[in-house]
């Protein structure tokens, strides 16, 4: 079997959680390369920089984003990311990812039209598969 | 000369009634007018009698008879209100009085008896207004003012002199009135008499003024202009109400409202957060437990493990700090005492003297201007030791940290300044989230982002807030409020 898509990118401050899904990933194979931040600066520097050095085979297919971060949190990378997205040619997929069950979070993701789905921690093995299936195929 | 029926005719036209007294035997005899007015009665008795017995009030009749009696006897002139029964059956106000008597006419006098209902009638509203006026005036506590602007004079009545608190002989300035406004309010108040002097424009407004002895207290105020028969503006009249009670009690009761508000809504943001925060450590767990059941060897199990160890210890952590929030939330139910901020100061340094030396801290302390508050000790070391620890750990990396802490009192309330030379921090940007709970702008291994909420919800629970200036790379000043 073989990778689900080229490039998942993970923006989250929780290492243990971040460990956990890089080994699920690693497990069921579902990407072949990933890209972790710790917060929403550090992602963005590296959206910039790309941007600038016009490299986008290196953007990932699709990103997971949580909402409590310190320096930067998910909501202003959202405000930021914006501002640069369509300047990419790539499709990319976002997620927020929060354990927050606060339905204004969720509201104010739904917000965001760059913002596929809300997903609340823990995300369960399946659901994982699934979202990686779908947006292999659509990267494909 | 006129004669008698011309004079009755006249008296008649002027509804002038009349008697005749024969001083001789002190019979009365009464005009065609005075008859027709209590309605033509037939009775047996005397003039005199009937007419005290019928005709006039009862209240008169002592006094009536008393002034009668001089007259008669010692032919003295007298001059009585009273009130005569009419022919529809209703009291009516007469003046009562003798026609001047000449010396040499010792035979016959005259009394005469004019209507005064009407005149009465509108001296005893006038009175009536009077007492309605003057005791709205001291219940409401409005005053009435007149500024002359012709003559440059002011006028105050007593009710204005009460609120301003000054002597009743006092005599205002008029080129300092504006003394009794507080500072803040002279724009609005020039503005109002400005407008009203040059374009005849009314005003009504609530304004702070400042009494006599600098005492600042709430009026509403309202100024009319008052022109002259060309319609020139020549003052400006208007009332104070004193409604500093209301006003005071309008703006404990909003500001009440608004730490309500706010405590209510952190109260909110706080169940989230412990949602939140126990969630992201139970949903890992989740992970780990989905993790273990799909691991296919015993190996993959084990390597596994070091990861549930991680989580129940951050889990662990997170429950205390959650504790430790709410416990310090709960020190509201002690009591205030005075503190002394030396003693307070010396307390923190005390408990933070390995993080102070570690860092090379330097604490200077200015309290002269203000030595103790009454304040809830252990809030008021927390505060400091929030705000020390803080502008340590956010220091800026090439210097010392320097910390000025500094009391005062400015308009009549007493202040706190924690200022540093740290990092400062940009506030366009985090202003508004310095005080939320698990904000940290910096990513320092220690900063876990309650200090500064645990700080505001303490200064708020006794009433105070606190403010924040920065400058990036210069450093970072917090303003307490008492």
């Amino acid at each position: 079997m073989g990778q689900k898509v080229e490039l998942a990118c993970i923006i989250d401050d929780d290492k243990i959680y971040v460990n956990l899904v890089k080994k699920i990933i690693e497990i069921k194979k579902l990407s072949k390369n990933l890209l972790i931040f710790k917060n929403g600066k550090e992602a963005l520097d590296h959206f910039k920089l790309i941007l600038e050095n016009a490299t986008e085979d290196v953007l990932p297919d699709i990103i997971f984003l949580d909402i409590n971060m310190p320096v930067m949190d998910g909501w202003e990378f959202l405000n930021e990311f914006i501002k640069i997205k369509n300047n990419f040619e790539k499709k990319i997929t976002l997620y927020v990812v929060s354990s927050s069950i606060d339905p204004r979070d969720l509201e104010r993701a739904k917000s965001f039209n760059l913002v596929t789905d809300y997903l609340i921690k823990p995300i369960e093995l399946k659901k994982f598969e699934k979202i990686f299936d779908r947006n292999g195929h659509a990267a494909a | 000369m006129l004669n008698d029926l011309q004079l009755n005719s006249i008296l008649e036209d002027f509804d002038i009634a009349y008697w005749k007294i024969n001083l001789l035997n002190k019979e009365v005899t009464w005009s065609e007018h005075f008859n027709t007015l209590i309605g033509n009665p037939e009775f047996s008795e005397s003039h005199f009698d009937f007419f005290l017995k019928e005709i006039l009030h009862q209240d008169y009749r002592y006094d009536f008879r008393v002034y009668f009696d001089k007259l008669t006897e010692e032919n003295e002139a007298f001059s009585i209100e009273l009130k005569l029964k009419l022919n529809n059956g209703k009291y009516r106000w007469f003046e009562c009085r003798n026609l001047k008597n000449k010396e040499n006419n010792r035979e016959t006098a005259v009394l005469l008896f004019v209507n005064i209902h009407q005149s009465k009638r509108d001296q005893y509203t006038i009175e009536e207004n009077f007492f309605y006026y003057r005791e709205t005036a001291q219940m409401t506590n409005t005053g009435g003012w007149y500024i002359d602007t012709v003559n440059k004079n002011i006028y105050w009545d007593n009710v204005t002199k009460k609120i301003i608190d000054c002597p009743l002989d006092y005599q205002p300035p008029y080129e300092e009135h504006f003394k009794f406004y507080a500072p803040e309010e002279h724009p609005t108040v020039i503005s109002a008499f400005e407008k009203c002097e040059k374009y005849g424009i009314p005003f009504k407004v609530e304004l702070k003024m400042r009494n006599l002895y600098h005492k600042d207290f709430w009026v509403r105020a309202t100024g009319k202009p008052v022109y002259n028969e060309e319609q020139e503006i020549i003052g400006i009249r208007g009332v104070f109400q004193d409604i500093n009670e209301q006003k005071v009690n309008e703006l404990n009761l909003q500001n009440s409202l608004d730490i309500i508000a706010t405590q209510n809504s952190r109260l909110f943001n706080f169940a989230h957060i412990v949602s939140h925060d126990l969630r992201s450590h139970s949903s890992n767990l989740c992970l780990i437990v989905e993790l273990l059941k799909d691991a296919k060897t015993n190996k993959d199990k084990i390597e596994l493990i070091p990861n549930v160890t991680d989580i129940s210890e951050n889990l662990d952590s997170a429950i205390n700090q959650l504790n430790e929030i709410v416990n310090k939330q709960s020190i509201l139910r002690k009591e205030r005492r005075i503190v002394s901020f030396e003693k307070a100061l010396s307390g923190v340094i005390a408990s933070t003297s390995s993080l102070i030396n570690r860092e090379n801290a330097k604490i200077v302390a200015e309290f002269h201007a203000l030595k103790e508050i009454s304040y809830i000790p252990e809030y008021l070391e927390s505060i400091l030791l929030n705000l020390i620890t803080n502008a340590i750990k956010y220091k800026h990396p090439g210097r010392k940290p320097v910390i000025y802490i500094q009391t005062y009192i400015k308009n009549e309330t007493p202040f706190l300044e924690v200022s540093d030379n740290g990092l400062g921090i940009d506030l366009d940007q985090y202003g508004d989230k310095m005080f939320g709970m698990y904000k940290t702008f910096h990513e320092n291994l220690d900063s876990r982002g309650i200090g500064l909420f645990i700080t505001k919800n303490q200064v708020e629970a006794l009433g105070g807030s606190i403010s924040v200036t920065s400058t990036v790379d210069v450093g970072t000043t917090f303003k307490i409020k008492f």
